[in-house]
């Protein structure tokens, strides 16, 4: 039998994947206390008063921390202060990574939350909960974009998730 | 892969390329399937399978083969299986021997291995924030800055040119830190990377600092390192701008077209202050070194100077941090610390800025000596 020619394998550069565990908080079936997390992106604040006044008659505490990186561990600890925690605003790449980022660190914490998210970076904010093991991170889409708009129109897109935060957190 | 597996006997730093390579390696295989002749893979077929598959920057590769990965762990003194850092957004798990697959791939030299793999290291530092450098709309790459002996020994660009083509540690090394960041961490355009036009900076960007040039003490030194020590410096930077002065005769006057280039609204700086790269070419920073400036005073200078009105430094993705408002303008650095200065570049009358992520990162020094076996 003569020699065949066979080309030499290739090493695969892909990493494997560093895949996190954490179990997602349920929501408290009734609760006073909810945190609103602004990372300051334009729109943020505005989102976060539309769904606080569909939350009604509660406490609210107010957080804000810069986007594109993490929240420091007083900021955190202030979110934890209360039952569930509302993040706002995931709307480019580097805030969608900390807006999930500290979700989960607040999840980790034992603090049920909420990520809005705007449909085009919905996608990777998924991949990223996933990646740290959080399949079923709750996210609420907005309409893409955010930035730039009038509070009217932010207050206009914010209107149309209103129904589904309602839904998942079971509140009439 | 482990160290005993890995004899093999190259030409020392070669590649895996070369002729003698091949014909020294071992080719002939007679496994159950018969004789074998193991021939070296086709570099436009690995290239472009490779390209399908969104492991390139789009540039054709050196393919990874078991010879060539081998000779880089060579260069490491730790396993090809042990985790040098888990990268962001992807969690990969950066060992050894995936940072090796990625030199390769990009084209550097074995002994390039050490820096590449430290770089790495560098960049898993929590304070560098690369979660929210690889995945933001903004155009931020990492620059690396070698300083120390090791960046002559491995001919690292320095001089004319230093940030452009032509040399093959700069242009490799670069290239492989991308590499990384596409394959370990994820930062593949539009899936992990959502930099809205991305930038030419991501291709790579490093360089050595021409520390014989400047009449300052260099960067590593200034950050608490030996003169002798080698190090790599990690920063989240913009592509860099230029600062053409050919006519000021006194360092003010130069250090205000510097000023005046860096103070601009549109960068991240402007509204969340941080970091900013002055590069200075060794003719800049001689001229203020005669004017008796020290490096200190240029700091402090380019600090209090670098401002922009706050109607426009309020613009920018996050809202303008109110504690560096002083009157009616906005500082773009936080302090003399953040003006990063260094000197580089060959004959000429130029600087170059570039700004970085704003208070969102920060650079990050290690020392290449603890990982170089040589």
């Amino acid at each position: 039998m003569s020699p065949r020619l066979v080309e030499k394998g290739v090493l695969n550069p892909l990493a494997d994947k560093e895949v996190g565990e954490i179990d997602l908080n349920p929501f408290p079936d009734d609760f006073e206390r909810v945190a609103l997390v602004d990372n300051t992106k334009p729109g943020a604040n505005v989102i976060l008063a539309t769904l606080r006044e569909a939350l009604g008659n509660r406490i609210f505490i107010e957080v804000k921390k810069a986007a594109g990186a993490a929240a420091t561990l007083n900021q955190l600890e202030k979110a934890a202060s209360a039952e569930l925690a509302i993040l706002s605003l995931a709307d480019c790449g580097s805030c969608t990574s900390w807006v999930v980022l500290d979700a989960i660190r607040l999840e980790e914490m034992g603090i049920p939350t909420i990520s809005i998210v705007s449909n085009r970076f919905a996608p990777f904010a998924r991949e990223l909960a996933s990646t740290h093991g959080l399949d079923d991170l709750r996210l609420l889409e907005v309409e893409h974009p955010i930035a730039g708009l009038s509070v009217n129109e932010v207050e206009e897109k914010t209107l149309k998730i209103i129904p589904a935060l309602k839904y998942i957190l079971q509140i009439p | 892969m482990t160290k005993k597996d890995q004899k093999m006997d190259f030409p020392e730093n070669s590649c895996g390329c070369l002729l003698d390579d091949i014909l020294n390696a071992e080719f002939y295989d007679t496994g159950t399937q018969g004789e074998r002749i193991l021939i070296p893979p086709d570099v436009e077929k690995i290239s472009h399978e490779f390209y399908l598959r969104h492991l390139t920057d789009g540039l054709p590769i050196i393919p990874p083969t078991r010879e060539r990965v081998c000779k880089f762990l060579e260069y490491s003194i730790q396993e090809g299986e042990d985790v040098i850092a888990v990268l962001p957004p992807r969690q990969g798990r950066a060992t050894v021997e995936k940072i090796a697959i990625n030199a390769v791939m990009a084209g550097c030299l074995p002994s390039f291995m050490p820096v590449v793999e430290q770089t790495i290291r560098a960049l898993g530092e929590e304070k560098f924030n690369l979660a929210g450098i690889n995945a933001t709309t903004h155009p931020v790459a990492i620059c690396t800055i070698i300083n120390g002996p090791v960046s002559l020994k491995l001919g690292i660009g320095r001089g004319v040119g230093c940030l452009g083509p032509g040399n093959l540690a700069s242009a490799t090394m670069g290239r492989a830190i991308r590499l990384c960041m596409i394959n370990i961490a994820g930062a593949v355009p539009g899936v992990g990377d959502h930099a809205t036009h991305g930038s030419p900076a991501k291709y790579s960007y490093t360089f050595a600092e021409a520390e014989e040039e400047s009449p300052w003490e260099p960067l590593h030194v200034e950050r608490g390192f030996d003169k002798e020590d080698s190090t790599v410096t990690v920063l989240g930077l913009e592509a860099p701008h230029n600062v053409n002065d050919h006519r000021s005769t006194n360092a003010e006057d130069l250090l205000n077209t510097v000023v005046h280039t860096a103070s601009t609204a549109g960068c991240n700086n402007s509204h969340v202050p941080g970091e900013i790269l002055v590069l200075l070419s060794p003719e800049h920073a001689t001229a203020l070194g005669k004017g008796g400036w020290t490096k200190k005073d240029v700091k402090n200078y380019l600090h209090q100077n670098m401002v922009v009105p706050v109607k426009l430094g309020d613009r920018g993705g996050r809202r303008l941090d109110e504690q560096w408002v002083e009157g009616d303008e906005v500082l773009i650095t936080r302090s003399p610390e953040d003006v990063v200065l260094a000197v580089a570049g060959g004959p000429g009358r130029h600087t170059m800025i570039a700004p970085g992520f704003g208070s969102g990162s920060q650079s990050v020094t290690i020392s290449l000596n603890q990982n170089n076996p040589s």
